[in-house]
């Protein structure tokens, strides 16, 4: 499989509506990082099982893809995590083009950022590309969940599990004329939403696509199934997740990408998401037609 | 340098006394509990946030006055230096010949109040992962002893030597990795130091703390929202409100109501009086009921720590109206009754007066413009009058959904800068903002890395020549007596005199001066940036002083939009400018 190179530059490329652009001759960037000999990547704290930190090492999927290309430029990591801020935008803000107010240094890229045209065009400091997954939104149920497959609304009096302030939150106290709020525990992260599932603790978690099947494979516990048939009425028809690069910086975007898509080319993208008891699903942008 | 600083103490210490300063046999045990009591009847000094327990940002000295004010100079501006150019909010303290104000990024200097040497500077070390939500700025000091105490932005309070700047304590009041945060002034109360909390990360619960002055220790823990136990010396001292009394759920756990602003005190009551923040999740009408104690003031004993009363100002908030602003106690005759009350200019727009002794309304009447979201306050329920489609809509999937106009904007009829209150004139003056927003729901928003369902707004001005106002208010009536109007919005502190004049600054740079009975603008002086700062005054060796801090900066920067157009070009700064009467 080839991938061809996508990405929103700067907010106007994207609404011009041109998504696959020639390369810039300058490569400066790039070679900053090769003489510095560090490529300072920006990741999500708390964010399982794409970037977390345990044992004083940080972890996921996103810390793993970043190490695989920085080897491949012959440079080292450096994985800052950083706490979400209200929205995207402000992450970007933080953490690719200004940097954060008290010392935060801004980094070379940032991963886990949606790939998303209406986005994009918000975010004129921004280049937004190489998207490298299709998140999307599901239920995970425990062994005595008997309704996992029915309507929402037979989840009533279920101990029901999401991530607090999320689609999933939302979804489960803002629908159904709010018969299910009651029955709503919050937790910080959707894993742990569904790890709660997992070890008996609650009944039913609404979470991501990444979060229900990693937290099945690793969170401790043996409960638990993912639900198959789709949420009604669900608030999003899922994303694509790509990464971020100041505007000037576009030519280590296209680097990045590149190794990006070798990386997904050759089953290393997969290899990556399934040690983290993830299903690799390509990106809507770069999926195969048909 | 050591040398050379102990000297200098000595000196001040000597002349303060003999300038018949509060009676204190020696200058270097610092402000007593009575001293900080009395601070809003001494005039040598500035002991508190607010200038007195109650914080009316009054003061009876009258040398400079509506006739004297033209001959206003600057005696020197003391620049905070550095690359820290942004956002000084800070009210000055002043005693014992020092000037101590604190600067954005957490940092407390000691300036010579005669010729605004530094004496020393702290810097609070702050850890380079915080993202603080709404600027880095903060807003003052307490004095105490030998102490001078102020928060940080990574949730810190910190006590100092006020003679060396050196640590004395130094405890974590809430846990900046978890969004918490501190920007406001504490006060102290019988040689507690109280304190509120703040945070923009979502599912921060709000609170308010003593310590013991001397230690840091916690006394009592009072959570703002229903269903939280309170602690007052370690032990469980019951839940505040009654647990899923007007929240669903379990979201009374993440509900929001942080204090950011502090409080005020009232030795007589005994009560503390604090503003809480609005309910989260932002959106209303995932979180149906009043949800207490969200944006309302809570009275509570000083002593126990427990609420004695609450008036909620905005039940079941849906425009981020939160009521964190300052609860100001003063005494009034009312139809021929005399009224132990207190008054607050709320976000949402409406000037409210209650009995301070218990809660109940007397009075609530609009000092804005325009108030779109309720159409008056009933006087029977205390409540507001919601004007139903005018409320943001529920998150949905589809669209954008339809466009609400909401005034005041999020930021507020009033945000945090403080009002003032005049004894002679019997008037509040209100800083005030008359402007609006559209507010609609966001399909396209994506939050730690995921899709969302976010609420998009613009903030836009709803008059032609103005956006800032100071009004003074009328308590008894509601009646708006004279309004300054100013082109940008309005965000410093107010002070008022027995001169018979209202000081307070403007984004443009100018430190301003009214005449408190008409409004008449006598004077203004340009210090350089926006003035966002509380000013304040003092006399010593028989001159009065104004002082203000100016630098640029706040929430208001942060959001662009037309309003943006008003300020975009002033520039950035952080002096203290202190002024006096030229004489020949």
């Amino acid at each position: 499989m080839a991938y061809g190179r996508r990405a929103f530059i700067g907010g106007l490329a994207a609404s011009a509506g041109a998504l696959a652009l020639p390369r810039f001759p300058s490569a400066a960037p790039l070679a900053n990082v090769r003489e510095l000999g560090v490529l300072r990547v920006g990741l999500y704290d708390n964010n399982r099982p794409w970037s977390w930190e345990e044992g004083g090492k940080v972890h996921g999927i996103d810390a793993d893809i970043a190490r695989a290309v920085a080897e491949k430029f012959g440079v080292r990591t450096d994985l800052a995590l950083f706490p979400a801020d209200e929205e995207v935008s402000d992450d970007l803000r933080n953490v690719v083009w200004r940097g954060g107010l008290l010392g935060f240094r801004k980094c070379d890229v940032m991963f886990h950022v949606p790939f998303d045209r209406d986005f994009a065009a918000q975010q004129d400091q921004v280049a937004i590309l190489a998207p490298y997954y299709r998140e999307g939104f599901g239920a995970a149920c425990g062994d005595g969940m008997s309704a996992c497959e029915g309507v929402p609304t037979e989840f009533r009096g279920k101990k029901l599990a999401a991530e607090i302030d999320s689609i999933p939150d939302f979804y489960l106290i803002g629908n159904f004329g709010g018969i299910l709020r009651p029955s709503v525990t919050h937790y910080t992260t959707g894993y742990d939403a569904v790890a709660a599932v997992k070890s008996g603790e609650a009944d039913l978690a609404v979470a991501t696509d990444a979060q229900i099947e990693a937290a099945l494979a690793n969170a401790p516990g043996d409960a638990g199934k993912r639900r198959k048939g789709p949420l009604p009425a669900m608030l999003s028809p899922g994303w694509d997740v790509g990464i971020a690069v100041d505007e000037k910086s576009r030519s280590l975007g296209f680097a990045i990408e590149e190794e990006m898509d070798a990386m997904m080319a050759d089953g290393r993208m997969a290899q990556i998401f399934a040690q983290h008891g993830v299903q690799w699903r390509p990106a809507a942008a770069v999926a195969p037609a048909g | 340098m050591k040398g050379r600083f102990k000297t200098l103490a000595v000196t001040l210490a000597a002349s303060c006394a003999t300038m018949g300063m509060p009676a204190q046999a020696d200058n270097h045990t610092g402000p007593s509990m009575a001293d900080i009591m009395n601070d809003a009847e001494s005039t040598g000094d500035v002991l508190s946030y607010g200038m007195g327990p109650w914080q009316q940002r009054y003061s009876k000295l009258d040398k400079v006055n509506t006739q004297t004010v033209k001959r206003l100079v600057p005696v020197y501006a003391a620049s905070l230096g550095g690359e820290k150019q942004r956002g000084q909010e800070a009210q000055p303290i002043v005693y014992d010949g020092t000037i101590y104000v604190t600067g954005s990024y957490s940092r407390l200097f000691a300036f010579d109040a005669k010729t605004g040497e530094k004496k020393w500077e702290y810097n609070a070390r702050l850890p380079d992962g915080i993202m603080p939500c709404c600027d880095v700025v903060n807003r003052g000091a307490a004095i105490h002893g030998d102490k001078i105490i102020f928060a940080t932005l990574d949730a810190h309070l910190v006590a100092l030597n006020r003679e060396t700047g050196k640590v004395v304590w130094n405890k974590e009041i809430g846990d900046y990795k978890a969004g918490y945060s501190a920007t406001a002034a504490p006060i102290i109360v019988k040689d507690m130091v109280i304190t509120g909390n703040s945070g923009g990360e979502f599912g921060i619960v709000g609170a308010v703390q003593a310590r013991d002055v001397n230690t840091g220790e916690l006394i009592w823990n009072r959570p703002t929202i229903e269903g939280h136990m309170g602690t007052l010396r370690g032990a469980d001292n019951g839940i505040t409100g009654k647990t899923n009394a007007t929240w669903q759920g379990d979201l009374w756990k993440t509900g929001g109501g942080a204090t950011w602003l502090g409080g005020t005190y009232d030795p007589g009551t005994n009560l503390v009086y604090f503003g809480t923040g609005n309910p989260a999740p932002w959106n209303s009408h995932l979180r149906p009921g009043d949800n207490l104690y969200t944006s309302s003031t809570v009275a509570i004993d000083a002593d126990t720590g427990q609420i004695k009363w609450h008036y909620q100002t905005t039940p079941h908030d849906g425009w981020d109206f939160d009521g964190v602003n300052e609860f100001i106690p003063f005494d009034a005759t009312i139809k021929g009754k005399k009224m132990q009350l207190g008054a607050k200019a709320d976000r949402n727009g409406y000037f409210y007066v209650l009995d301070r002794t218990n809660g109940k309304f007397i009075g609530a009447h609009k000092f804005v413009m325009q108030t779109t979201w309720a159409d008056g306050i009933n006087p029977k329920t205390g409540r507001p009058n919601y004007v139903a489609a005018n409320r943001p809509g529920a998150p949905e999937a589809a669209g954008k959904g339809s466009t609400v106009f909401a005034s005041p904007s999020f930021l507020g009829g009033k945000n945090w800068m403080p009002m003032a209150y005049s004894q002679d004139t019997g008037l509040f003056y209100v800083p005030s903002n008359d402007w609006g927003m559209d507010i609609w729901n966001e399909p396209i928003a994506y939050k730690k890395g995921a899709a969302y369902l976010g609420a998009g707004f613009t903030i836009k001005p709803i008059a032609d020549d103005h956006i800032g106002a100071l009004r003074a208010m009328d308590p008894k009536t509601g009646k708006i007596v004279w309004e300054y109007k100013n082109a940008a919005p309005l965000w410093g502190g107010v002070l008022t005199t027995g001169g018979n004049l209202v000081f307070t600054g403007t984004p443009e740079g100018y430190l301003k001066a009214f005449d408190a009975k008409t409004g008449q603008e006598l004077w203004k002086f340009q210090t350089g940036s926006g003035v966002v700062g509380s000013p304040v005054t003092w006399e010593d060796g028989g001159e009065q002083y104004v002082a203000v801090m100016s630098g640029w900066g706040g929430a208001v920067p942060l959001w662009g939009g037309e309003v943006a157009k008003t300020f975009k070009e002033i520039s950035q700064g952080g002096s203290l400018w202190v002024f006096k009467l030229y004489s020949e």
